[in-house]
């Protein structure tokens, strides 16, 4: 960031544009605030990278950015999983293109300085000339990172805290809850990714992704002719008569409980047990006849772990910040391991139905985040994000509230607010 | 446009080549109009029984069972999105993009019995209508299993590989 910037996004006050019931759409336009977000959410927070099953060989890499700032997730000869600028240290050209790929080690194409697969410069071509000592040029990385369960996060100024904090009670109870689906309690997330660019701003999506009020509306066309999934009684019923929830479970961390509402087991699946009996054993044998049968009807979490991971039922999203009117969510099927090859297919073909640019639910909610910006991005005006304020209840920490309430909006705004807070 | 040969004396690979090369870019020229123009029924109607419309998320060479896709329709998906279309509230194509696409560098690849394959190029113009009115450019690559059925063609599959397929692409809630 040039100093200019960093300026502002180190003075930014935006205090007054967050109320307990309305915020102001500025936050979405502007680029000054935009600027505040990558340094003080994503250089001074956690957010999410990658998953460990990404990159299951040594050298394998995929292509990140944490805010803005390309990185690569790698596995190294150890066998660990890091985070690396995918920037020469020399003089910064982007070590790797491409979405992901293998390699023994990272040569840079300009002047051919070479890197370890965790980082260290092992080679400069024509080294007699060479001034700083090698140790010095490693390429860098963030101060913090660290994962839970395969889900890989940084911090890159290192002064967050611990991922354990961050994540919380919360957070780590909704990954566990994904990952305890595989009956060896592992993700594979193999199938690679869809990205849909969407000219809005990243917050729309981290909202939408979690938002129970407008699937009724919204996905209308859908529902009429795809009629029988397991939404009808979740959260199309009636606002009287479904019983699924959303709740607030602090740091951000958003979650719509839909399968409080559903009227039979498996129904996230789309598969009785009989069909899935396999599946069924595994789990029972692996997590104890109780937490099989919860999981059985659960199915995967519809959260957001806050700031850039959705965690997407059948599908895992990262929430990728271009700039304060561009956005790309990026998605993957939430494959699991230690099941049939026929039941991740079945996953795949589900999440191809949802999600992505050409899915019969994410363009729709593109299309209304990109009005969404078109509305704001003059004057622009407050959003009411009341619904529900007087009926949400305090269950231990978390706020829980009817599944159409904005008690998830305003506790990923509260959040927001306090970590954007100068 | 109509159809210049006539299809129902034989199989397609007993056609004088330039007159199946006529009948097969007067199809690719149809449904090309048919989807510029949101006709859905309509190019439903081009399709066989069997339906395999895929469109891959790079070049079209993987196990689509194991690698997810943009699109990757069987009869009872396509029918899904065509009907999702036709309801008119549809948000994504609500209203419908304008489009214009051109088709050219048309090649027959092989042409077998009653079954012709073949490969075109096309450009791409949509007008996104529906929140930000942005011109956006498509590129790809076509083939197509087009089928004798009753005297015409008809297409039994069709994979597009977009030039931009392994990147984040903007809404594709129309007719590829
Ligand atoms: S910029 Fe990488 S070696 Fe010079
Ligand atoms: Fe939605």
């Amino acid at each position: 960031m040039n100093p200019g910037l960093r300026a502002v996004a180190a003075s930014l006050d935006i205090s007054d544009r967050i109320t307990p019931e309305k915020v102001h759409g500025s936050l979405y336009t502007d680029p000054e605030v935009f600027e505040a977000e990558l340094h003080r959410i994503f250089h001074l927070g956690w957010s999410f990278v990658g998953h460990e099953s990404e990159v299951p060989g040594v050298g394998d890499w995929v292509s990140r950015r944490i805010g803005r700032d390309p990185v690569l997730l790698v596995r190294t000869r150890e066998g660990e999983v890091t985070v690396l600028a995918n920037r020469c240290s020399h003089r910064g050209v982007q070590l790797c293109a491409g979405n992901s790929g293998t390699t023994g080690s990272f040569s840079c194409m300009f002047h051919g300085w070479t890197y370890s697969l965790a980082g260290e410069l092992r080679g400069v071509p024509q080294p007699v000339g060479q001034h700083t000592d090698a140790a010095a040029l490693s390429l860098s990385r963030p101060g913090g990172v660290d994962s839970y369960r395969g889900f890989v996060f940084a911090n890159p100024s290192g002064t967050a805290g611990s991922l354990h904090d961050h994540l919380g009670t919360g957070g780590r109870e909704l990954i566990d809850w994904a990952a305890d689906l595989s009956p060896v309690g592992e993700l594979d997330l193999s199938a690679g990714w869809l990205g849909q660019r969407s000219p809005s701003n990243w917050k729309m999506w981290a909202e939408s992704d979690n938002d129970g009020y407008h699937l009724g509306r919204l996905h209308a066309s859908l529902w009429r002719v795809a009629p029988g999934t397991q939404y009808e009684s979740a959260v199309l019923a009636g606002e009287e008569r479904v019983v699924s929830t959303c709740r607030d479970r602090g740091n951000g961390h958003i979650e719509l409980e839909f399968w409080k509402g559903y009227d039979k087991e498996l129904a996230w699946l789309g598969a009785g047990r009989e069909k899935v009996a396999d599946y069924v054993d595994a789990l029972v044998a692996a997590r104890g006849l109780e937490r099989a049968e919860e999981l059985l009807w659960r199915g995967p979490p519809h959260a957001l772990i806050f700031p850039n991971l959705f965690l997407g039922e059948m599908n895992l999203a990262i929430i990728e910040p271009v700039s304060a009117g561009e956005t790309v969510h990026h998605h993957t099927p939430l494959l699991l391991a230690g099941v049939s090859p026929a039941f991740n297919t079945r996953i795949l073909r589900q999440s191809e139905a949802a999600m992505g640019p050409a899915g019969f639910l994410l363009p729709d909610d593109a299309t209304a985040s990109e009005r969404m910006q078109v509305a704001f991005s003059g004057t622009g005006g407050w959003m009411d994000l009341s619904r529900g304020l007087g009926r949400e209840v305090l269950e231990g920490t978390d706020r829980v509230g009817h599944v159409s309430d904005e008690t998830v909006n305003r506790g990923f705004w509260r959040h927001y607010g306090a970590v954007m807070a100068p | 446009m109509s159809s210049v040969a006539d299809l129902t004396a034989g199989p397609l690979d007993t056609l004088d080549p330039p007159a199946l090369d006529a009948a097969v870019a007067a199809f690719l020229y149809r449904e090309a109009r048919l989807a510029d123009e949101s006709r859905y029924e309509e190019w439903l109607a081009l399709w066989t029984d069997d339906v395999h419309y895929w469109v891959p998320s790079g070049t079209a060479d993987y196990d689509r069972d194991r690698r997810i896709s943009f699109i990757n329709d069987n009869r009872n998906r396509l029918t899904t999105r065509i009907r999702q279309l036709q309801t008119g509230v549809r948000y994504a194509q609500t209203p419908a993009s304008t489009m214009r696409r051109v088709v050219s560098n048309i090649e027959l690849l092989a042409v077998t019995g009653d079954e012709v394959e073949v490969g075109s190029n096309f450009v791409l113009y949509e007008l996104s209508l529906q929140a930000t009115n942005e011109l956006r450019i498509w590129a790809g690559r076509s083939t197509h299993l087009l089928r004798r059925r009753e005297g015409q063609l008809a297409m039994a599959s069709k994979v597009v590989e977009l030039v931009n397929a392994s990147q984040p692409l903007p809404n594709l809630a129309f007719l590829l």
